[in-house]
């Protein structure tokens, strides 16, 4: 037992010395992921307005959906509704980087798709984007994570993960659920 | 303990008796989210149970008993009058009346917007106002504590603030600095929605001032669970306290650094850069600081205890501890539980991680771990410890054996609750859901998992009647020729202080740092949005047809 | 001793400030920009804020021409549009266009013909909007309508419509039509995906502006729209809100959920 008031001073400050190299470690692991990995959490800041989203031309609804633009980039363009993404069911390669890009005219809405690190909020007044690789193919769920009105429980999309060879742009670039 | 009787049980049992409702609420509502068919299930019940659950469990239980605790260390602590009591009891009305109008809103189904708010959807503004009132009662509560430990400081100069009451007072000033970020998006954004006045609302700045309360509101609740941990634990186990000046050191800490992370609850949201996103992650890494110092100081206390009982060898000072106590149970059960909620929290604090579980159960479980857990445990073992001063009615032993009978039922129904959840969280089960498509082949297995959490819900429903019971208890008439409660004592340090810094007897400084860091940390943060305001969305109004 | 706390405290704090600022807000956007291709300058003012887009990545260029679904929306001016409507200017003009068909009470007898009383005037004002603008057609309404300005719409609309959805619109109407019915009005199917009725057509539900009132409403009239919605006729639902719901539907569900709302 620490015999003084210093020895008992000194204990914890060892202890918060050992403590607080093992926060840092834990801390270092995001910084690790930020330099080397070049990862960052979803954040855009870019400004839409959700009241004349629908007037807009990228998230006009023929252009909804999963679209390789002309410099091979995979673009997947969903909008979060009350009570439904649209469009329902996107197709995305795998081992390809895609980018979501999401907006909503309304609510706080949210999603995950499942099994992956794909997460973030729609906020209405931004674009939400995600940049991922995909890399099991299959069915995945992307359900509406966050409650955007009475209708919340049952607003979900399904996201596909298709190997290389079946993912076949059509002559626009475009990829959907119905033509595979 | 005269004078304040009846203002600090005013506190308690209306927070405890908001907290029996809500726990029946919360069983139903799991009940609704499992496969097994539960009675009046549709989504505008469940919504609104969940509003009302997470309102009373939020705000209601934790201020008022963060007050009534306060009221109660103020006149012990210090050995004076309060200041003020008629301002208390008038701040305790108001606040009465703002709980039970918020309540009756929701219940009315003109408020089903959760406790975060969640604008463009706008409730009733008897709703937000009800709960203007919960926390302007509130900072009748701040001014009352700090005015209490300034005429004791004026009366005793040069000598240390209790730690019981420093703490009390840094709870308080950070309440203050943190109540900031909501009342200003209910008084400029969300209840001029709700009145009709505006028709658009900037969710951006909206969810940031909201952010900017979410993490220190979740100390606002702790640190009354840590005043008992520091002043109270040691002396129920028969000990010391290890290191008064850590204590002291701690809070400061908290003070400093539970306010500037509020960007952590945004990690996923697109209206912040990466920059503040990061800067607030470092500062987040620094809050964890405080709470792994308590872990060492009060096991040390305690081992401090279990030596001075006899306790030998490397571990025989736990075997020596006084379990019996229910202070010292409860701490050692909280203790049990703050691996796992601290170990989620920073699993939450690393974005990468953060990644996959948010808004999912993972977050519903910790913070029921976390709060519900190690929190909730210690506010029924503080209630416990302070009830017979309150009431002048001693703890027999059947007392205390259903005390701790209700103290164990809480912490393994909590573990059942949360255990299953955390992983099925992780496992990518969102919140917020009222219903599950359980025949569906990727999720169907999570049908047992869920089941056996609703069981652990049981069982914590089981011990918050148990707990309302054991109060009851304490009311009923001493029995004859049995002598009176002995006046409480708080933990007395292993070493008596000699010289305290004015850093760690007082606030000024603290509050300069703490400007220091909400401007830098929050400054273009919420500014960005009066320099550059996000498109605005329209409300939507739940509490009317249109 | 106080000086020193006062020192080592600012001091740690000032520290603390300094290392997550300098790393976050300059050496990891300098260096996730340089791998992305993004000069320095524009990566620290995407990672502190002030511009728009990640430090890490540049944004994905697009080229599409809007094809919105309904030339409305639901912005301050169209509200004060709404509020500020002349419901006697409403009346007259109802009087001349509407009263053959919609009788001027807006109870109108044929059955294919939907009711405008206590309608939501949000409802009224949209779906009058897009008859004009050709985003809904009909060919007894858009001729019609064709050369109504914005202002007479909204005085139309206010007229027949309430500002608060009428009386007509509890949250269960009158008629039962089978507790599976029930249930996918109050509960809808998340087997489906598909939300409950009420989560937007009932009052206090929080939904889209322009949700119309269903209650009391012809049951023909309603089985034809959401038939329409679920082939796609019908398309000036905005983001597909009712015509994701409708293709959900079956038939009979579609029939009985008519009957259901209609209260016939």
């Amino acid at each position: 037992m620490a015999a003084t008031e210093h020895e008992v001073v000194r204990s914890e400050l060892r202890w918060a010395a050992a403590v607080s190299v093992f926060v840092v470690i834990i801390f270092g692991l995001t910084l690790f992921a930020a330099l080397a990995l070049h990862r960052n959490p979803p954040s855009n800041l870019e400004r839409i307005d959700p009241k004349t989203l629908h007037l807009t031309g990228e998230f006009t609804e023929p252009n909804l959906g999963t679209r390789v633009e002309q410099n091979g980039q995979v673009t997947t363009r969903i909008v979060a509704t009350q009570f439904a993404f649209i469009p329902p069911c996107v197709v995305v390669p795998a081992d390809r980087e895609v980018t979501l890009r999401l907006a909503s005219p309304d609510m706080i809405h949210g999603i995950l798709v499942s099994g992956t690190n794909v997460n973030t909020m729609v906020v209405p007044g931004y674009v939400s984007q995600v940049h991922t690789v995909f890399r099991t193919t299959g069915n995945l769920l992307m359900p509406c994570h966050e409650f955007c009105g009475l209708g919340h429980s049952q607003m979900l999309a399904r996201v596909h993960v298709v190997p290389a060879q079946d993912f076949r742009p059509d002559a626009e670039g475009r990829v959907s659920c119905e033509a595979q | 303990m005269k004078h304040n009787r009846n203002l600090v049980l005013a506190h308690l049992w209306l927070a405890f008796a908001v907290f029996a409702i809500a726990a029946v609420f919360g069983v139903w509502l799991m009940w609704v989210r499992s496969p097994l068919h539960a009675p009046y299930e549709n989504p505008q019940n469940y919504f609104r149970s969940v509003t009302l659950h997470g309102v009373s469990m939020a705000y209601v239980l934790t201020t008022f008993f963060a007050m009534g605790f306060g009221y109660f260390v103020a006149e012990t602590a210090l050995g004076r009058d309060i200041p003020g009591i008629r301002w208390a009891w008038a701040a305790f009305v108001a606040g009465a009346i703002g709980a039970v109008m918020a309540a009756l809103t929701v219940l009315a189904g003109d408020a089903s917007v959760l406790y975060t708010f969640y604008p463009p959807l706008t409730a009733s503004p008897l709703f937000y106002i009800g709960l203007v009132l919960v926390v302007g009662g509130s900072w009748v509560w701040c001014t009352i504590m700090i005015v209490a430990m300034t005429q004791w400081k004026r009366a005793n100069p040069g000598l240390a603030v209790p730690l019981a009451m420093f703490a009390t007072v840094a709870n308080a000033i950070m309440w203050l600095w943190t109540t900031v970020g909501v009342a200003a998006e209910l008084l400029f954004q969300v209840i001029p929605a709700a009145l009709g006045w505006t028709d658009t609302v900037d969710v951006g700045m909206s969810r940031t001032l909201f952010s900017w309360t979410l993490h220190a509101i979740v100390y606002f609740w702790l640190l009354p669970a840590y005043i008992a941990f520091y002043t109270m634990a040691p002396e129920a186990a028969g000990g010391r306290l290890y290191s008064d000046t850590m204590g002291r050191l701690t809070f400061v800490l908290f003070l400093l650094y539970s306010l500037p992370v509020g960007l952590h609850h945004l990690f996923m949201d697109p209206e912040h850069s990466t920059g503040f996103k990061f800067v607030q992650t470092a500062l987040t890494a620094l809050v964890t600081v405080p709470t792994l110092l308590t872990v060492f100081t009060i096991t040390a206390s305690f081992e401090v205890a279990g030596r001075l009982n006899g306790g030998t060898g490397l571990f025989g000072w736990l075997r020596a501890l006084p379990w019996r106590q229910p202070m010292v149970l409860a701490t050692g059960l909280a203790f049990f539980m703050l691996w796992f909620g601290g170990g989620g929290g920073l699993i939450n604090m690393s974005y990468g991680m953060n990644a996959m579980i948010h808004n999912t159960s993972w977050v519903t479980a910790h913070f029921h771990l976390i709060f519900g857990g190690t929190v909730v445990i210690m506010y029924f073992a503080i209630a416990y410890q302070i009830w017979p001063q309150l009431t002048g009615r001693v703890a027999d032993a059947d007392d205390l054996a259903q005390q701790r009978w209700q103290l164990w039922l809480w912490a393994v129904g909590m573990m059942v609750m949360t255990l299953p959840w955390h992983w099925l969280g992780l496992e990518g089960q969102w919140r917020r859901v009222a219903h599950f498509d359980y025949d569906d082949p990727l999720i169907a297995w999570w049908a047992s998992w869920v089941d056996l959490s609703l069981l652990g819900g049981v069982i914590l429903l089981i011990s918050a009647s148990l707990f309302i019971v054991n109060l009851a208890r304490l009311h009923a008439r001493q029995p004859a020729g049995r002598a009176g409660p002995q006046p409480l004592r708080y933990a007395v340090p292993l070493h008596p202080i000699t010289r305290l810094p004015a850093a760690l007897n007082g606030f000024a400084l603290w509050n300069v740092l703490v400007l220091v860091l909400m401007a830098a940390a929050y400054g273009w943060p919420v500014g960005q949005f009066i320099a550059q305001p996000s498109p605005a969305a329209i409300v939507h109004h739940v509490d009317r047809p249109s | 001793m106080d000086r020193k706390w006062r020192v080592w405290g600012t001091l740690g704090v000032l520290a603390a400030l300094a290392v997550g600022g300098l790393l976050g807000f300059i050496v990891l956007p300098v260096v996730q920009g340089r791998a992305a291709g993004i000069d320095a300058f524009t990566a620290i003012c995407r990672a502190v804020g002030i511009l728009p887009g990640s430090p890490a990545r540049p944004t994905p260029p697009y080229h599409a021409e809007p094809q919105p679904v309904t030339k409305v929306a639901w912005t301050t001016a169209t509200f004060e549009e709404l509020y500020r409507a002349d419901r006697a200017n409403g009346a007259r003009l109802a009087g001349e266009r509407c009263i053959s068909c919609h009788t001027l009470e807006g109870n109108t007898p044929d059955p294919t013909i939907p009711r405008n009383i206590g309608q939501s005037v949000f409802a009224l004002y949209k779906q009058l909007h897009d008859f004009r603008s050709g985003s809904r057609v009909n060919e007894t309404m858009s001729p019609l309508v064709k050369d109504l300005d914005d202002k007479q719409i909204a005085d139309l609309a206010a007229y027949y419509g309430r500002l608060f959805r009428g009386a007509i619109d509890p949250d269960v109407s009158g008629r039962y039509a089978g507790i599976d019915i029930q249930n996918i009005v109050s509960n809808g199917d998340v087997a489906r995906g598909l939300p409950p009725c009420s989560a937007c057509h009932a009052t206090r539900a929080g939904g889209p502006i322009e949700t119309p009132t269903l209650t009391g409403q012809y049951a023909q009239y309603l089985e034809a729209q959401l038939k329409a919605f679920a082939s796609g006729a019908r398309h000036n639902d905005i983001y597909h809100r009712m015509r994701s719901v409708a293709a959900k539907l079956t038939s009979n569900e579609i029939r009985l959920l008519a009957i259901q709302y209609s209260g016939e």
